[in-house]
């Protein structure tokens, strides 16, 4: 019985981490908007446009969608195909998940994961800023966003499976009853 | 040859993986790492060519006019969840409802400007069947009609500037261009963009629109009971709150859209920059109705987030799909293929239609665009069909195919949100006659192919 509890707490102890950086990743989308609206105003009312700022709005966008995905995962709404899948039954749409999240999902990650590492440490080991003049700094940041978002999506596939197998156990004990 | 046997195997696989029903982005690329892993294994597949996949992620969080797709997203959904869209189509509905017809009209043209431009066909005919569907039913219009109304604007919204569907295929369409333009020796192409797209899209856009409108008015002359005026003193849209005017209503969100567009199309602006604008301004809008709260804002910048999130991750999981399908060889057996068809180039792009309309009947516009696009595009540009032409091209043939019983996506969203005293039947009846419309335009646009290019040569000289 211990195990089940602890895969609930385990889950939700992941749901509550990807919920943050959905709250973080609205704050970007808002800082988003306000960015590309300002460059907008300073280049036809004043025209004028820092490169920085133009990088900024960048670095924004790929933080929203990135650090966004986990908590995309959390809502479940990463668009799927649902032609069968709604007709299914809770159980096999379960098993669905967790067939999803093993065969599919978790393979990608791991890829993302360790062919993005190469390229953030050598970023890293030489604190890579722009290539553009008045461009920002610490583009080995930007880079390890990619690593970031396969930690946070990874742990939420995690949280998703968990939640999938205590379907699957719950629905058949009630099934042999 | 073994490889791009593979590679077909792949294709079909993925497809059947993906009518599982998990979701689209990551079985994409999982089933494609499958493959590539299963194609090592048989010595077919050098998986040293998934080391350019990182780089291929970070391609997409700098490429910057895919920016434009949050900024319209926000603005999407901001005029949603403001309820500015819901007003504007009751207010438009009071304008014209007491004429025969009026209202129909109202949902065609407020779904076609509002169908918040996410590219999921679901989402989009969901929301404007909640919005409308029940106005209509209440107003005594037939379950046919009103079905058919909401499927064919609520799709025609998807490939009507501004769009997600079209920048992501003017990104996608710039890519084939230059693969094409590259094999044919022409070093600098001209590049192909979302303006383009936007442009080349206005006057189809606004041809089916005229169509549906022509039908509606047909209807209530020859059917007049299916769709009666607004009867005043039954009706529930009036009198709830009898507003000082209606176009204090109407004006504000048409300005904004109009400049919104008129600023891209005038190449004034990009599509980014013009986002920001109609982020900008739909919040304003908001904000000046009071229906702005922290709350509010919140949920649209939530909602954003998840849609555009979900966007890139789909394009992630596609490019993983295409860097194997093409490991394989799948390109240029494709291409091989279109070349060597009977007919020529008709006959390649008939083909090429077909396949995506068949596509269309279990994949939504996103996934089709994503896996086809980079595929078919290059050979039938190097065909001689012109980039922009071939995508307004597909992009109607996809809405069509979403309207197409049995298995036309806007349908199945719709009848889960439906009444239960529409039914199935109704649904598929009621699109008939728009379905019939659609492949009347596809023949007008193939016919005289300057209603789609006249435009963007206006405007690009």
């Amino acid at each position: 019985m211990n195990w089940k509890l602890l895969l609930g707490f385990v889950s939700n102890l992941i749901d509550k981490i990807s919920l943050f950086f959905g709250s973080f990743a609205s704050f970007v989308m808002i800082a988003l908007v306000l960015n590309v609206a300002v460059v907008v105003v300073l280049r036809y009312v004043f025209s004028v446009g820092f490169i920085w700022m133009q990088e900024l709005y960048i670095w924004f966008h790929a933080t929203a969608f990135l650090l966004g995905a986990c908590y995309t995962l959390l809502d479940d709404e990463h668009v799927r195909i649902d032609i069968v899948y709604r007709s299914l039954t809770k159980r096999k749409q379960a098993l669905v998940n967790c067939f999803g999240v093993l065969v599919f999902a978790l393979p990608v990650i791991h890829l993302v994961y360790t062919k993005s590492l190469p390229l953030i440490r050598r970023s890293w080991s030489v604190l890579e800023g722009s290539v553009e003049a008045g461009g920002l700094p610490g583009v080995f940041l930007f880079k390890s966003l990619i690593a970031l978002f396969a930690i946070l999506l990874g742990f939420q596939l995690l949280s998703l499976f968990f939640k999938n197998v205590l379907v699957i156990f719950t629905t058949q004990s009630r099934a042999d009853r | 040859m073994e490889a791009e046997i593979f590679a077909l195997i792949m294709f079909g696989a993925t497809i059947v993986a993906l009518i599982m029903g998990f979701p689209v982005a990551l079985t994409l690329a999982g089933s494609a790492l499958f493959f590539a892993y299963l194609g090592d294994w048989f010595g077919i597949f050098n998986l040293g060519m998934l080391n350019v996949f990182p780089l291929r992620i970070l391609g997409i969080m700098k490429n910057e006019p895919l920016i434009a797709i949050p900024l319209f997203v926000f603005m999407g959904v901001m005029l949603e969840k403001s309820n500015i869209a819901g007003d504007l189509l009751h207010s438009m509905g009071r304008l014209f409802g007491n004429l025969r017809g009026g209202l129909g009209i109202s949902v065609l043209l407020v779904g076609a400007l509002m169908a918040a431009s996410t590219g999921i066909v679901g989402a989009t005919v969901v929301t404007m069947g909640l919005m409308s569907m029940p106005v209509m039913l209440r107003a005594g219009y037939s379950p046919q009609l009103s079905s058919g109304l909401i499927c064919a604007s609520g799709t025609l919204g998807q490939i009507i500037p501004p769009s997600i569907v079209l920048i992501v295929l003017g990104d996608i369409l710039q890519g084939a261009n230059e693969q094409a333009s590259m094999a044919r020796g022409v070093l600098v192409p001209e590049p192909v963009t979302a303006i383009d797209l936007f442009a080349g899209a206005l006057l189809p856009g606004l041809i089916l629109v005229s169509l549906y409108i022509a039908l509606q008015i047909a209807l209530a002359f020859f059917f007049p009971a299916s769709c009666p005026a607004i009867n005043e003193d039954t009706d529930n849209l009036q009198g709830e709150d009898k507003s000082p005017s209606i176009f204090a209503v109407i004006v504000p969100p048409l300005i904004l859209i109009f400049l919104v567009l008129g600023s891209i199309l005038a190449g004034i602006a990009t599509p980014t920059e013009s986002g920001a604008v109609g982020a900008v301004g739909a919040t304003l809008l908001a904000f000046s109705k009071r229906k702005l709260s922290i709350a509010t804002l919140m949920l649209v910048a939530r909602n954003s987030v998840k849609i555009t999130s979900m966007v890139f991750l789909i394009l992630i999981g596609a490019s993983l799909f295409s860097l194997v399908f093409r490991g394989f060889g799948g390109d240029s057996m494709i291409e091989e293929f279109l070349i060597n068809l009977p007919g020529g180039k008709v006959g390649a792009f008939l083909v090429v239609m077909l396949v995506m309309f068949l596509m269309g009947f279990f994949l939504d516009f996103l996934e089709i665009i994503f896996i086809m696009v980079p595929l078919v595009g290059p050979p039938l540009i190097m065909m001689g069909f012109d980039p922009v032409w071939l995508g307004i091209m597909i992009s109607v043939n996809l809405q069509t195919s979403f309207l197409t019983p049995p298995f036309g996506f806007s349908l199945f969203y719709l009848r889960g949100v439906a009444p239960p005293e529409v039914s199935t039947r109704h649904i598929y009846s009621g699109v008939m006659p728009f379905i019939a419309l659609q492949i009347f335009a596809l023949g007008i646009f193939w016919m005289f192919p300057q209603t789609i290019l006249w435009l963007p040569d206006l405007i690009f000289g």
